[in-house]
């Protein structure tokens, strides 16, 4: 299957500059140090407004996990909340994950296409 | 001094071509003034729900030539608007603010020759940026949140697809005794095995229906409503529950619902418990919703919710009579008015060939979002503090 093409928005280029480089970067408040998804735009633990591309180790543990089947031709797509070792969950989409099941060790990983950017995946640890 | 509901209007629901949102709104409003006997110009609080088809706003007040209105206000908590609003609509009639509230809910997400499943489809031409990047690999519907939801409840307490599927099956039931309810063939746990995915593991038969149409009723005080054209129906108690999940280490998301909070809450205002609970109208966009919201009330313990809707209780002749129309799943999608307007059918005693004997006792929820925010009513057609009111 022809993997999606993922054209920049502005507001998450840093994520996507760091998958060019094969890292994860998620948002981190610079007042507290508190972790957050990249889609946050302020911290809920302190209030501050800060929030800094930060660093991601890339392990995280299976928390749900769903089947997207098509209605087409196509294969069926896992997706799922994984939850980073730093605490926040994120949408993801699992890549090669055949038997899922809560708690699992996952890693994150970047998948290049031909064209656009790439795209966040998480494979068996 | 307790607020009760005095009329209900229902439109024509399901593939209703023709007629806008508004236009639907306009005619559930009058409908359901006719119901209580009352003249429009007797109205003099307009409170408004609308849904993802179609945006009714203030200006149905002028739709309809009300004049003078006291109350006049688009309320949105998505799926728990309903309860929201008929619970705002008592508090106004008891404070004295208004004394005749329609609350109204239309949607009109239907066209002609396009599929329910495009319905509420917002699929982009491309996709730009983080938020892109998750859609595209299939973050895209509220099936798949929703399918995540179920996957973590099988995961954690053992539910199974069939246990899912008893939910499917035992709203059914009641659907083929309901002669407006859209979905009124019968089914088996094998049919609704056999449906196709959705997003696994959810099933076609987990999913509810997309309809066109409009619910209205009208809220007024008790001791009027007595006066009126129909049995008033008695709001005893209501709730409002919004966790807010976060989505990190500790979220609860697929696990509980806003009904832990609503559910006490409403509970409390009409002096009982659970216990007292004689029938249910329960919210159910999906089967794993109405599980959820059945533990989270404590109608079973939380985790045995599986168990307790594959014992039969939820079907005609069960302990607990739930959906007893044919639901959101079978009868007709109109938000947090489906589960309403059963409510008011049975409380009334004119439910026809479904009507459950012990009526006096009901149970409304209301759930929006991906079990973001819930509401909770209590309806009699017994006032507070009568003494007819029985335990289960």
């Amino acid at each position: 299957m022809t993997p999606p093409t993922i054209r920049r928005d502005g507001r998450s280029d840093a994520f996507f500059d760091a998958a060019g480089r094969g890292e994860l970067v998620i948002k981190r408040c610079a007042d507290c140090a508190a972790w957050h998804a990249p889609e946050a735009s302020g911290c809920h633990l302190c209030g501050g407004a800060a929030l800094e591309w930060t660093r991601a180790s890339g392990d995280a543990v299976l928390i749900t996990w769903a089947k997207v089947h098509p209605r087409g031709e196509g294969d069926a797509l896992h997706i799922a909340f994984v939850e980073l070792a730093e605490g926040p969950w994120l949408h993801a989409a699992l890549d090669g994950v055949d038997d899922p099941s809560a708690g699992l060790a996952l890693k994150a990983a970047f998948v290049r296409p031909d064209d656009g950017e790439p795209l966040l995946v998480f494979r068996t640890a | 001094m307790g607020a009760a509901i005095a009329g209900l209007g229902m439109t024509e629901m399901g593939k209703v071509y023709g007629r806008s949102a508004r236009r639907l709104a306009a005619d559930a409003v009058r409908l359901a003034a006719a119901d209580a006997g009352l003249a429009l110009e007797e109205l003099d609080g307009l409170l408004i729900s609308h849904g993802m088809g179609g945006s009714p706003g203030i200006e149905l007040a002028d739709v309809l030539g009300l004049r003078d209105l006291r109350l006049l206000t688009v309320m949105n908590a998505f799926g728990a608007t309903a309860g929201a609003m008929i619970a705002s609509a008592a508090m106004a009639v008891q404070s004295g603010s208004a004394s005749a509230v329609a609350c109204v809910f239309a949607d009109a997400p239907l066209r002609p020759k396009v599929s329910a499943g495009a319905a509420y489809d917002s699929t982009p031409r491309e996709f730009r940026g983080y938020g892109g990047m998750t859609a595209a690999q299939g973050f895209r519907s509220v099936n798949a949140l929703y399918a995540l939801a179920a996957q973590r409840h099988m995961a954690e307490y053992g539910t199974t697809s069939e246990q899912l599927g008893a939910v499917a099956v035992s709203t059914r039931e009641w659907a083929r005794l309901n002669p407006i309810a859209q979905m009124r063939d019968p089914m088996t746990t094998a049919d609704h095995q056999a449906s196709r995915w959705v997003v696994e593991p959810l099933h076609l038969l987990d999913c509810c229906l997309v309809s066109n149409g409009a619910v209205a009723v009208i809220v007024t005080a008790a001791d009027r409503a007595a006066d009126l054209a129909q049995p008033a129906v008695h709001i005893l108690g209501w709730g409002q529950g919004h966790p807010g999940n976060r989505y990190e280490r500790g979220s609860d998301f697929g696990l509980t619902t806003g009904a832990t909070i609503s559910g006490p809450a409403a509970l409390k205002m009409a002096g009982m418990t659970v216990a007292d609970i004689q029938m249910c109208q329960l919210y159910d966009c999906y089967t794993i919703t109405t599980l959820l919201t059945l533990e989270d009330y404590g109608f079973c313990a939380k985790g045995e919710g599986g168990e307790f809707v594959a014992s039969g209780a939820l079907g005609p002749g069960g302990a607990l009579p739930t959906n007893t129309g044919g639901g959101q799943l079978s009868g007709y999608y109109m938000w947090g008015m489906t589960p309403v307007s059963e409510a008011i059918i049975q409380a009334r005693g004119q439910a026809g060939e479904r009507q459950v004997a012990r009526n006096e006792t009901i149970l409304v929820s209301g759930n929006g979002g991906i079990l973001d925010h819930h509401s909770t009513l209590i309806l009699s057609p017994a006032q507070a503090g009568s003494s007819t009111t029985t335990g289960r």
